[in-house]
């Protein structure tokens, strides 16, 4: 029935007449562009802060140097304690993440409300720090590992779940829907065909949360979370900068060389094609069971003088015989099974290492139990103590940070991004050297970045921007890069085709392609920001976040709880306005 | 009205009951999109229907009627005595397990071996979700591992079903429907990812199951000859409404082709071409 109807009645337009809702969305951006300079002009960020900083960053180095290294051993165990509070938080959140994702994604959720319904719990584990639960979860569970698994557990669910979602959303709506046709329930439909193909995502995002939750420990380290972040907390606040910038440099080390794991693991979860070669420590492990099978085979052969496997191959008839075996009902020990098996075994043996390490028990978490209410109820009802006027300009203040600190990522990655980019840079080679500059920039905690520039400006708000600025380069210079290299190559070559110039069709193809995932990384990056803004005023950064930490330290619960919903509120709304925008570009 | 006359004319499946019955079918996606248009077929045990049609003519819609994965607007469906429009949850879910149905796409589980894809036929047998072939018993294994064999593809039952070829992997959806124990096959277009040779194997492996199961099988394909060689009867669709409903014997590939000509004539044109 459906004529085709060709569109001869189109106006003689020479341009796209806009929708309202894209120019007002086009404005919003403009306006947040005109609030992150107004930002960056109204902290003073400029080279005077800096050059008078010159001294103070000598006087500094003079109290630091020579490093005062704790004893190997301590070391160890600092660096072994949080990892295993990081790797149990990540996993905590995982585990929440998974059914949470499962309701929230659309393709997989029984109805609307549980949709909604998980998707704004997502939202609200986003919107509340995991610096704002360790300092509720200190007063439950005191000092201790417990306080930062809940605390980091929970919050991540904020971005694993919605990641998980995304994944689950993602992937081919064909094999559910054949299960379904199979007469098989949801449940089955989920674990037969929505599971397996989501399962190295699910991983490889949990690796991603794990290297940003190994930063985060360091600065929940502030408030009372053990690991190596406590230890730093202990010696900057006696003033030991000998021994407190010595663990800084330990904590580095630390996260790149997790980084690298996780990044080694990550890409061959999601690189290696289906059938494609085993690379690394893999490889290796499954060379040498190969070796040894065709031992094991031989052998067999001599044994039975029949090779099963081979004939089976070439007689039909001998397939339905061999159905019968017994032992062909479960897949071989393969070099790919045995593999499989023993990453499995690392994993529980890391796992259980990490439990142990920690010192963790599930009684410790009954017994804190009865005190939860009590707890809370110490937090209410939420008090000004007279110092709303004041928290309001702080708020303020950290707000301004993550925009101005935005501002400077933006203006560093955008660059540093499209070079690293092998697609868009000159060179092989210089693509290279950006990725390296942005994989070690993202080793860099921001925690000790603060900390550089607390030395260099100061105590403040300076400091803070500067430091959120610089790290963001490790966080989105990656995502444009990788945003750029994922543009459809097609376009490219056809405008190359038309003798376009390299910089045309960067402009005319490349830049078109990527601008919006780079736009939605922009807004994802100001929402982080603003929570880590919040987080860095803990060390002397600036903003609310020095507050915060003031109140909890003098057991003015009541306004710790007033500044929490404020970061809650403000978060939530920077929150809302992404998504918006996020829709309309 | 004409399309419906044909259909008993064709009634080369009397004396034994309907499998699949359409009575006035009308689907609309929207207010202006008509899926189906007052289709109304019999289906009789074991016979083989080949569905042809222009992309968008219908007969996936019409297929995804047949076991409620879309429900109609308007009119029936009883498929082995059941109407699929009012059955909900777990009855739902029996009647599907009665129905095998293979998809263009093959839709495995590609990071999964081979015989946990087949098994996966079996869900509606067992109770609670399953991850991993050890989560099956080992009945149903062995079971799956006959109806491997039986596509030809036992030696494969190991491997990853990515690593399989297309013709390969369409062989395995077989084996999974196959492992349903199905009363009736629904093939959407199940050989329009494949090359000619692999094609030709899935449709004799269909019409070899068909007849010695006495399975029921409703196909849409694209190729007017895989339609000739192995339908036992073909049914044409243009924008959702039969335009043809015929026994291939004795009809010519010229007879066939009316389905697809004279697009946006009238139907009653066309009608007479085919008749």
């Amino acid at each position: 029935m459906a004529a085709p109807t060709a569109g001869a009645g189109a106006p003689q337009r020479l341009a796209a007449r806009p929708s309202a809702s894209s120019t007002v969305a086009v404005f919003v951006l403009l306006a947040i562009l005109a609030a992150a300079l107004w930002a960056f002009a109204d902290l003073r960020i400029n080279v005077a802060t800096f050059v008078d900083g010159s001294h103070q960053a000598v006087a500094f180095a003079r109290r630091t140097l020579p490093l005062d290294f704790p004893p190997l051993p301590e070391i160890l165990r600092l660096c072994g304690q949080t990892l295993a509070i990081v790797i149990l938080a990540t996993l905590l959140s995982t585990i929440l993440s998974v059914p949470l994702a499962l309701l929230a994604a659309t393709t997989t959720t029984p109805n609307d409300a549980s949709r909604l319904g998980a998707r704004a719990l997502i939202v609200v584990a986003r919107a509340v720090p995991d610096v704002v639960l360790a300092i509720v979860f200190v007063r439950i569970f005191g000092i201790g590992a417990l306080t930062g698994v809940l605390a980091m557990g929970l919050h991540s669910v904020g971005m694993i779940g919605k990641m998980y979602a995304d994944a689950i959303e993602q992937i081919d709506a064909g094999a559910p829907t054949a299960l379904t046709a199979t007469g098989a329930t949801r449940l089955q439909r989920i674990a037969g065909g929505v599971l397996p193909p989501v399962l190295p995502a699910f991983v490889a995002i949990g690796l991603h949360r794990l290297d940003i939750n190994l930063r985060v420990s360091v600065v929940l380290g502030f408030v009372g979370v053990q690991g190596i972040g406590f230890a730093i907390a202990d010696s900057l606040a006696v003033l030991d900068y000998q021994r407190g910038i010595a663990l800084a440099l330990v904590v580095l080390v630390l996260c790149i060389v997790v980084e690298l794991i996780s990044g080694a693991i990550r890409t061959a979860l999601l690189g290696r094609a289906a059938a494609g070669p085993l690379r690394g420590i893999s490889g290796g492990l499954s060379r040498l069971v190969h070796v040894r099978s065709a031992i094991g085979r031989h052998t067999e052969r001599r044994d039975d003088g029949l090779d099963l496997d081979a004939d089976l191959t070439r007689d039909p008839r001998l397939r339905s015989a061999a159905a019968l075996v017994e032992g062909r009902l479960a897949p071989p020990w393969d070099a790919r099974r045995i593999s499989a098996a023993t990453y499995t075994a690392i994993t529980a043996a890391v796992l259980v290492a990490s439990v142990v390490a920690s010192g963790v028990s599930p009684l410790e978490f009954l017994e804190a139990l009865p005190r939860v209410l009590a707890s809370l109820g110490l937090f209410l009802p939420p008090e000004t103590a007279g110092l709303f006027g004041a928290l309001l300009e702080q708020l303020l203040v950290t707000v301004q940070i993550a925009l101005a600190a935005t501002l400077i990522g933006v203006v560093l990655s955008l660059p540093i991004g499209a070079l690293a980019a092998r697609n868009v840079a000159p060179t092989p080679g210089v693509a290279n050297a950006f990725r390296l500059v942005i994989l070690l920039i993202r080793g860099i905690p921001e925690l000790i970045l603060a900390i550089v520039f607390v030395v260099i400006t100061g105590l403040g708000q300076v400091a803070g921007a500067v430091a959120l600025g610089v790290g963001a380069v490790g966080f989105l210079g990656k995502l444009v890069a990788d945003s750029l290299e994922e543009v459809d190559a097609g376009p490219q070559r056809a405008l190359l085709a038309t003798g376009g110039s390299r910089s045309q069709v960067f402009f005319a193809a490349t830049v078109p392609a990527g601008a919006r995932a780079i736009v939605a990384h922009v807004l994802y990056l100001l929402d982080t920001n603003i929570r880590s803004a919040t987080l860095l005023g803990i060390v002397g950064a600036g903003g609310i976040g020095f507050y915060l930490i003031s109140a909890a330290r003098v057991l003015e619960f009541g306004v710790v709880t007033t500044i929490l919903i404020m970061i809650f509120c403000t978060v939530l709304l920077v929150e809302l306005l992404a998504i918006w925008l996020r829709d309309r570009f | 009205m004409t399309g419906r006359g044909r259909t008993d004319g064709s009634a080369n499946g009397a004396g034994t009951p309907p499998v699949v019955e359409f009575a006035g079918v009308t689907k609309r996606f929207g207010p202006d999109v008509l899926g189906l248009d007052d289709v109304s077929l019999t289906v009789h045990t074991g016979e083989v229907v080949v569905l042809l049609g222009l992309s968008g003519s219908g007969k996936s819609t019409l297929l995804r009627h047949v076991d409620g994965l879309q429900l109609p607007t308007s009119g029936t469906v009883r498929v082995l005595g059941v109407d699929v429009g009012a059955a909900r949850g777990s009855e739902l879910r029996a009647l599907r397990r009665r129905i095998g149905f293979v998809f263009q796409q093959f839709d495995l589980v590609g990071s999964r071996t081979v015989l946990e894809n087949v098994c996966t036929g079996a869900l509606g047998r067992v109770r609670g979700p399953r991850l991993g072939l050890p989560t099956y018993p080992r009945a149903l294994r062995r079971e799956a591992l006959e109806h491997l064999d039986r596509v030809g593809l036992g030696d494969r039952a190991f491997q990853r079903a990515d690593t399989l070829s297309g013709g390969q992997q369409q062989r395995v959806a077989v084996a999974r429907a196959l492992m349903q124990r199905p009363e009736v096959l629904l093939a959407d277009e199940p050989v329009a990812s494949l090359d000619p040779e692999s094609s030709e194997q899935v449709m004799a492996l269909l019409k070899t199951i068909s007849r010695e199961n006495s399975l029921t099988v409703l196909c849409s394909l694209h190729q007017v000859d895989l339609a000739l060689g192995w339908g036992d009867r073909i049914v044409g669709l243009r924008t959702g409404r039969t335009v043809l409903d015929l026994p291939t014997a004795g009809l010519g590939r010229d007879d066939v082709m009316a389905v697809y000509s004279g697009v946006g004539a009238d139907a009653g044109a066309l009608l007479t071409t085919a008749g």
